[in-house]
């Protein structure tokens, strides 16, 4: 008899406290979805040397193609949960800093997004895209700030033509999504519950998608290897 | 395949009718047969700019399956019929591509309307036209605030600080297709591929030009009316087109000539503008030359004749003998002046007959050489040529002297009055170009003007004074007789 009621009790206070924890993460709309994207291949950075602007730019730029850190981790890759829609978060913002886009890639939802230019010199904003029109705007070192518009889900390439190095990415994606960091690992919270499908997507290594279970309240990890193409 | 470029382009095509005020519809199916017939050899069957030509032409033709068109009046990427109309018409200066004026303006609007079913994507949004600020005519002040703003938005990075297209950014430059493009030389208006007008000049700047670095100024300008103050600044650095020298005249001067090519004696002097052609009729051919034209002063004394040359060149080269050569550039006689017309090969002579060469080399300095061909050049020892040189800002000048008259076969004499025959080459080392990959003109005349003596400031008044004096005397004998 005791033991019926120890077991009744236990199984009572169980399932209390799960529905208490469903009831928490209900509230806070789902999951985290834990990504971590390695790449087994080698990093590939070029150097080059700068012959103008060098007081701003300094003389060596470093493009960023493949960035592995530690425990073959890939940085700047996007992950995102298409199906999960985004809530409008802060606008999306691009600093031209020592002439390099900073972040070097930006995740946005599809909206307006501002470009700094804290350089004090001219840079100007070319974007390569095909979903929305592409730009190609002077930033003078007095324009410290301009806002544009990239309304269509795509990974749009940014480059500045005075410095031919300088490269950036936005992705524009209508889910929630996160950008890799140096270790390779992405958190997308928030994620609404039950099956959903990630994407990765890295601007040399190309894309991968797979299939997750989500659960409320818990952190679903997620591994990606990106294969050299 | 054709059946869907069709049934886009019908698509296209009704959706973009309300927006009509801007297309004198041509008839596409009507323009393919112009397109083939006129178009398809640089542009290519499928419109991607891959014809049998493109490979020889730069910049190459252009891809209209991107439907990115430099030229637009518009503030959106589409073009306006009109744009794409105008640049059939006139064509591209400094490019490749000809003005087809020539064929029937109903043909012209074909071919408008069959270009845009290469991309029928793009044309689905209408143009939208471009407002520009308001007119600002040009003066002293509107120039001054031009070169403020042209400092301030750094045009100079691509366009070089006097607008030679010497930017230091200049050789990064690609353009949407990823071939190299250079930024446009500004004191060269003749070259501007959208035309040189005002209006043009400043919708370059407000709209940028599709497909290529140059981004659109209009919102990065302090003021709107930034844009015309920028343009006419770009007016005032170079002339319309330059008038070409067809004769040469050296002009006669008592002092020394100063060897400085930036001395004021020069600045002074009436430059003479020689067109230059590619070399095309031996290998390696120079299909698209770097320097097309050159300025020439030239002036003797008693003892010598000094020859000074401009012309511009992004890149002061010395070359490192793969890819890049010394620039140089030479002044071409025969080896004798003879009084009948004949001349030798233009080509810098041949077996037969050899040139005399009075030349510049990057890092070697001015001398002397005789040719029998592109190929066959062999300096003249012993000679007495000098001169100087100055480079700046994407522009050689160069002074080269030699003694009036000199003795033996191979270098000849100059004498006043004398049509001497003279041609230009030049090369643009950092371009690749060496050797009879080069550009040049053909045969000119050249004459040293006859010295202009002081009698003619004489003769006049003793002449007056003379007459006067006879009527005096007739008067004064009149009256006696009476």
């Amino acid at each position: 008899m005791r033991r019926t009621l120890m077991a009744f009790a236990a199984i009572t206070l169980v399932v209390g406290a799960a529905m208490w924890f469903v009831s928490i993460a209900g509230a806070q709309g789902g999951g985290t979805v834990e990504v971590e994207v390695k790449y087994g291949g080698t990093a590939q950075v070029e150097k080059l040397k700068v012959n103008k602007d060098t007081e701003k730019c300094g003389t060596e730029a470093v493009v960023e193609h493949v960035v592995v850190g530690g425990n073959k981790g890939l940085a700047n890759a996007v992950a995102s949960v298409p199906g999960a829609k985004g809530t409008t978060k802060a606008k999306a913002v691009i600093d031209q800093h020592g002439c390099k886009f900073v972040p070097h890639v930006t995740v946005m939802q599809p909206g307006e997004i501002e470009f700094k230019n804290s350089d004090d010199i001219l840079h100007n904003l070319h974007t390569y895209s095909t979903a929305n029109p592409s730009i190609n705007k002077a930033q003078p070192k007095f324009k410290k700030t301009m806002t544009e518009k990239l309304e269509k889900p795509e990974f749009v390439k940014i480059t500045c033509d005075v410095h031919s190095w300088m490269l950036g990415w936005v992705a524009v994606v209508p889910g929630l999504a996160g950008v890799t960091d140096s270790n390779g690992v992405a958190k997308i919270e928030n994620v609404p519950a039950g099956k959903q499908k990630v994407e990765v997507w890295h601007e040399t290594l190309g894309k991968q998608e797979k299939e997750v279970d989500v659960k409320a309240g818990q952190v679903t990890k997620v591994s990606f290897e990106m294969k050299g193409k | 395949m054709r059946l869907i470029i069709w049934a886009s382009f019908a698509a296209s095509l009704s959706l973009a009718a309300p927006s009509s005020v801007w297309a004198q519809a041509g008839d596409a199916a009507a323009g393919k047969g112009v397109y083939e017939r006129k178009c398809l050899l640089c542009h290519g069957e499928k419109g991607d700019g891959n014809g049998a030509g493109a490979e020889h032409l730069v910049p190459r033709p252009r891809d209209f399956t991107k439907g990115l068109y430099k030229i637009r009046t518009t503030a959106n990427k589409t073009p306006a019929d009109q744009d794409v109309f105008r640049v059939i018409s006139e064509g591209m200066p400094g490019t490749s591509m000809p003005a087809w004026g020539v064929l029937p303006e109903r043909d012209r609007w074909n071919l408008v309307a069959y270009l845009k079913t290469f991309a029928p994507e793009q044309f689905k949004e209408a143009p939208k036209k471009l407002e520009l600020p308001k007119e600002v005519s040009s003066s002293e002040a509107s120039i001054k605030r031009g070169k403020e703003m042209f400092e301030a938005i750094e045009c100079h990075k691509c366009h070089g600080s006097e607008g030679r297209a010497d930017g230091p950014s200049r050789a990064e430059l690609k353009d949407e297709w990823g071939q190299p493009i250079a930024p446009a030389n500004l004191t060269k208006r003749w070259t501007f591929r959208g035309g040189a007008t005002r209006t043009d000049i400043a919708t370059r700047i407000a709209a940028g030009v599709l497909g290529t670095p140059m981004p659109a100024f209009l919102d990065a300008v302090e003021k709107p009316e930034d844009v015309w103050h920028l343009t006419n600044y770009i007016m005032s650095l170079g002339t319309d087109r330059p008038g070409f020298a067809t004769l040469v005249t050296v002009g006669a001067v008592s002092g020394a000539i100063p060897d400085d090519p930036n001395a004021a004696f020069w600045k002074k002097t009436a430059p003479q503008y020689l067109p230059l052609m590619g070399q095309v009729i031996v290998d390696p051919r120079n299909f698209n030359p770097a320097i097309e034209l050159v300025a020439v002063r030239a002036a003797y004394n008693d003892k010598e004749v000094a020859f000074h040359l401009t012309w511009d060149d992004p890149t002061e080269s010395k070359g490192d003998g793969k890819q890049t050569f010394s620039d140089a550039i030479s002044l071409k006689f025969p080896a004798q002046i003879t009084a009948g017309t004949e001349r030798p090969y233009f080509l810098m002579g041949d077996a037969d007959e050899a040139v005399y060469l009075l030349r510049w080399e990057q890092g070697k300095g001015v001398g002397e050489a005789s040719a029998n061909g592109p190929a066959k050049i062999a300096p003249l020892a012993g000679g007495e040529a000098t001169g100087a040189v100055a480079f700046a800002n994407g522009q050689y000048r160069l002074v080269m002297k030699r003694p009036l008259a000199v003795k033996g076969e191979a270098r000849p004499s100059f004498r006043p009055a004398q049509f001497t025959p003279v041609a230009v080459q030049a090369w643009d080392g950092g371009a690749g170009e060496s050797g009879p990959k080069m550009s040049l003109t053909s045969w000119y005349y050249l004459r040293l003007e006859e010295p202009q003596s002081s009698r003619r400031f004489i003769i006049p008044p003793v002449v007056a004074i003379l007459t006067l004096a006879a009527m005096i005397l007739v008067v004064r004998t009149a009256n006696r007789t009476r």
